[in-house]
């Protein structure tokens, strides 16, 4: 199903990955665990034999969502709730869902009382990550995860299913990384928006197919500079709708950088490969304090942030804010100050998931980028 | 404590005091700890470290229709208006000095305590930025209800306390007492026994008080719990009320009294009067909420002190998983014999209000009350509907008239 696709079906994939998704749990009379962002071991699912996908909204028109969850709350959160009311849920088996905010709080109560026949779990990722207490607790977490997968599903898991589960998935992150090298080099090569394609479909489609289908399309690249490109770094969480990369592709930027929870903060987490799998996806947590948005240190973002631009020579930084998102709402005035006060143009993007038009976006992208040819590009 | 002073003027004595002694801590060699309303301040208290709420200092300003003015400074500031109202009032607070009281004192260091929600923690963070100062988590997972899981989560919260212990003797330099925190929980253990007791005589018919007076009387819990004056003061509230009691005293005659109703949330801090006399004028009375009950802890003396902190802390009812709300609130609507309910949706309080659509579809389904559903803030008054909230109650308790008049007579 997904072993051997091209750049073309993998945008289209991105955009609605379910039906194949759904063909293929169906040939293969496997199960998928749904998981919304951040923090949850997806390595932990697939040892089980479960597909773990990642919930990263829908484009679709919301209808039953706002009923539980008002305007107020984050968009990308009534997104996913809506996917899995009212389009997607009869896919799932189960769901894993993380606590990483106040939206995210009572979530999994709410999922669990809306599918009463599925099995739901919290993943309860602690929300500080540099006492000793919190690899205490991730350990603890992963571990409970790994019994209450039990314990629905009537299997075991061994060691060595959740080492060849880490192996699958560090392969992927790699192979992405390496592509994404190459396209940072040579823009021309592939636009962003499959790039960023790729990762997300990767985070939603079984890894050992997909891993056969990168391979292949890195054997094939043909690296092409391109003119006429501005580099920029991507900040943020997520970034959709996916036609954002489109505004991104016309106007020629190339993302050399970027802190996205479905970018570069995905194909950073790694796993140690060193015998025992819990210690090191536990490791793992723990290496990424800022995985989750919510323990974001605005200093350590910020230098992170001005580190990848220094180092990528970039012309500038787009951040992407979701509608509603708390977490970013806090951080972000302080963000920009420093920013800005590094001298480093910014541009905010403010996003929504059941966005349908984006002319207002491609206005200010194309105000912003003009002033900035005006200056210094 | 002087035995002549009523619980309204103990209650100014203690926080007049209390003020006093934190604007003067660094003069007294102590150290100003700004702490969310639930935390485990015992600690603090025992460290001889003063805690100070924004949280309360917001409600003030709130309450006196100050939240419109304070908001929109901060929004100017670059944050966005569907942000907490408290964090807001008190962000924009430091950036023009307006309060309606003396203000508060600086802070040395922080303790957010996640169990209420994690704006609290966002918040302290960009305050603890702006005066590069240390801050403590204290995370408390959502009290699920597998009980292993429990017992975890409270050995993860007690490793925290003794984190939270350390960091403090490595801020002050100055050697933690395990036995002036056993004093303290002895202080805290009494005074919300006597604060759920007072809150409990809301049971009696007529009540002899509203959540308005529980709302007033909560204060002295959040700010001085663990100290003999607030004993003292909860003692003295529930003699007062026990003596409204014995006369039948209610807050509406017991005649008048039709509605006793249940609150959800946090109160609209700036129509706090005018509910009250709003409802009251159809016979309505809002008994309680799980809100105000938020600190009527249950302290076990015989365990180890940080253990019972860590069950106590993590168990309160916005850390709880909606089934878990669902429970205490029936035990309410029990003991309280509440026949109505009033859900309020607070944009400002997103932690506590995304359970409430789900909440109240469960607890009608059960009590089979009516529900009273209205969305506005807690605060900032640009979200408050005055014709539309005040044609909604009007509409639910035609509606409760109508459910009574059709009940069979007993």
């Amino acid at each position: 199903m997904w072993e051997n696709l091209n750049l073309k079906q993998i945008v289209e994939y991105a955009k609605d990955p379910y039906p194949s998704i759904r063909k293929w749990l169906k040939e293969k009379g496997k199960k998928a665990i749904g998981s919304t962002i951040a923090d949850v071991p997806e390595e932990v699912i697939y040892a089980f034999g479960f597909l773990p996908v990642s919930l990263i909204g829908t484009d679709k028109p919301l209808k039953k969502a706002p009923s539980r969850l008002p305007d107020n709350g984050c968009s990308l959160a009534r997104s996913n709730l809506e996917l899995a009311l009212s389009y997607e849920g009869d896919l799932f088996d189960g769901f894993v869902l993380p606590q990483v905010c106040d939206t995210t709080q009572h979530l999994s109560d709410i999922w669990r009382i809306s599918f009463p026949g599925k099995y739901v779990e919290s993943y309860l990722a602690p929300r500080q990550v540099d006492r000793p207490s919190a690899r205490y607790w991730v350990k603890e977490e992963i571990e409970r995860l790994i019994a209450s997968l039990s314990s629905w599903s009537g299997r075991s898991v061994s060691d060595k299913a959740l080492n060849d589960a880490i192996a699958i998935h560090n392969e992927n992150k790699k192979i992405l990384e390496e592509i994404y090298e190459i396209k940072k080099q040579n823009p021309g090569t592939m636009t962003n928006k499959q790039f960023f394609s790729m990762v997300k479909l990767a985070m939603q489609v079984d890894k050992g197919e997909f891993n056969k289908t990168l391979k292949s399309i890195k054997a094939g690249l043909k690296p092409k500079k391109g003119k006429n490109y501005t580099d920029v770094i991507l900040v943020g969480i997520t970034c959709d709708p996916p036609e954002v990369f489109d505004l991104f592709d016309e106007i020629k930027l190339n993302i050399v950088g970027d802190s996205l929870v479905t970018g570069s903060r995905y194909l950073q987490s790694i796993v140690a490969q060193n015998g025992n799998p819990v210690e090191a996806l536990t490791e793992r947590h723990t290496r990424n304090g800022f995985f989750s948005p919510i323990h974001d240190d605005v200093y350590k973002h910020f230098e992170e942030v001005k580190a990848l631009y220094n180092a990528t020579n970039a012309k500038a930084i787009i951040y992407v804010h979701i509608e509603f998102c708390e977490s970013q709402e806090y951080d972000l005035p302080d963000l920009r100050r420093m920013i800005r006060q590094e001298g480093i143009p910014m541009h905010i993007l403010d996003t929504e998931y059941q966005t349908v038009s984006l002319s207002h976006l491609r206005t200010r992208l194309q105000a912003f980028f003009e002033s900035l040819k005006g200056g210094s590009l | 404590m002087s035995e002549k002073l009523n619980a309204k003027q103990l209650s100014k004595k203690i926080t007049d005091e209390y003020m006093e002694d934190a604007f003067r801590a660094h003069e007294n060699g102590k150290l100003i700890g700004y702490s969310t309303a639930i935390s485990p301040v015992e600690i603090f208290v025992a460290h001889d470290i003063i805690p100070i709420y924004p949280e309360n200092h917001a409600v003030a300003n709130l309450t006196a229709k100050k939240g419109a003015q304070l908001c929109s400074i901060t929004e100017n500031l670059g944050y966005t208006s569907h942000l907490c109202a408290y964090a807001r009032s008190d962000l924009a607070y430091r950036e023009s000095g307006i309060t309606v009281t003396k203000g508060i004192p600086e802070p040395d260091l922080f303790l957010a305590c996640n169990a209420q929600c994690f704006t609290l923690t966002k918040w302290f963070q960009v305050l603890a930025r702006k005066g590069n100062l240390p801050m403590f988590v204290f995370d408390t997972p959502e009290h699920i209800m597998d009980k292993k899981a429990r017992q975890e989560i409270v050995k993860y919260c007690v490793l925290q306390l003794k984190e939270l212990i350390s960091f403090l003797e490595e801020v002050t330099k100055k050697r933690f007492d395990y036995d002036r925190l056993k004093e303290v929980m002895k202080y805290s253990a009494q005074s919300s026994i006597l604060y759920k007791k007072f809150l409990d005589m809301a049971q009696y018919k007529p009540s002899p008080i509203s959540i308005f007076d529980a709302l007033i009387g909560m204060a002295i819990a959040v700010y001085r719990r663990g100290t003999p004056e607030c004993v003292e003061y909860y003692q003295t509230l529930c003699d007062e009320i026990q003596a409204k009691v014995d006369q039948g005293i209610g807050v509406l005659p017991k005649e008048k009294e039709k509605y006793r109703l249940y609150w959800e949330n946090l109160p609209v801090w700036f129509k706090f009067s005018d509910h009250a006399k709003l409802l009251g004028s159809y016979g309505g009375v809002i008994l309680t909420s799980l809100y105000v009950h938020a600190w009527s802890f249950d302290f076990d003396l015989d365990k180890d002190p940080l253990v019972t902190l860590a069950e106590n802390y993590v168990s309160v009812f916005s850390n709880s998983t909606i089934e878990d709300r669902v429970e205490m609130a029936m035990e309410l609507f029990k003991k309280y014999s509440m026949n109505g309910m009033i859900m309020f949706m607070n944009r400002s309080c997103k932690a506590v209000s995304f359970a409430v659509p789900t909440l109240k579809d469960i607890l009608v389904r059960k009590t089979g009350i009516p529900a009273l559903v209205f969305e506005s803030d807690m605060g900032d008054q640009r979200f408050y509907a005055e014709s539309q909230v005040r044609t909604r109650i009007e509409a639910y308790f035609e509606t409760l008239d109508r459910l009574q008049a059709d009940k069979p007579a007993a």
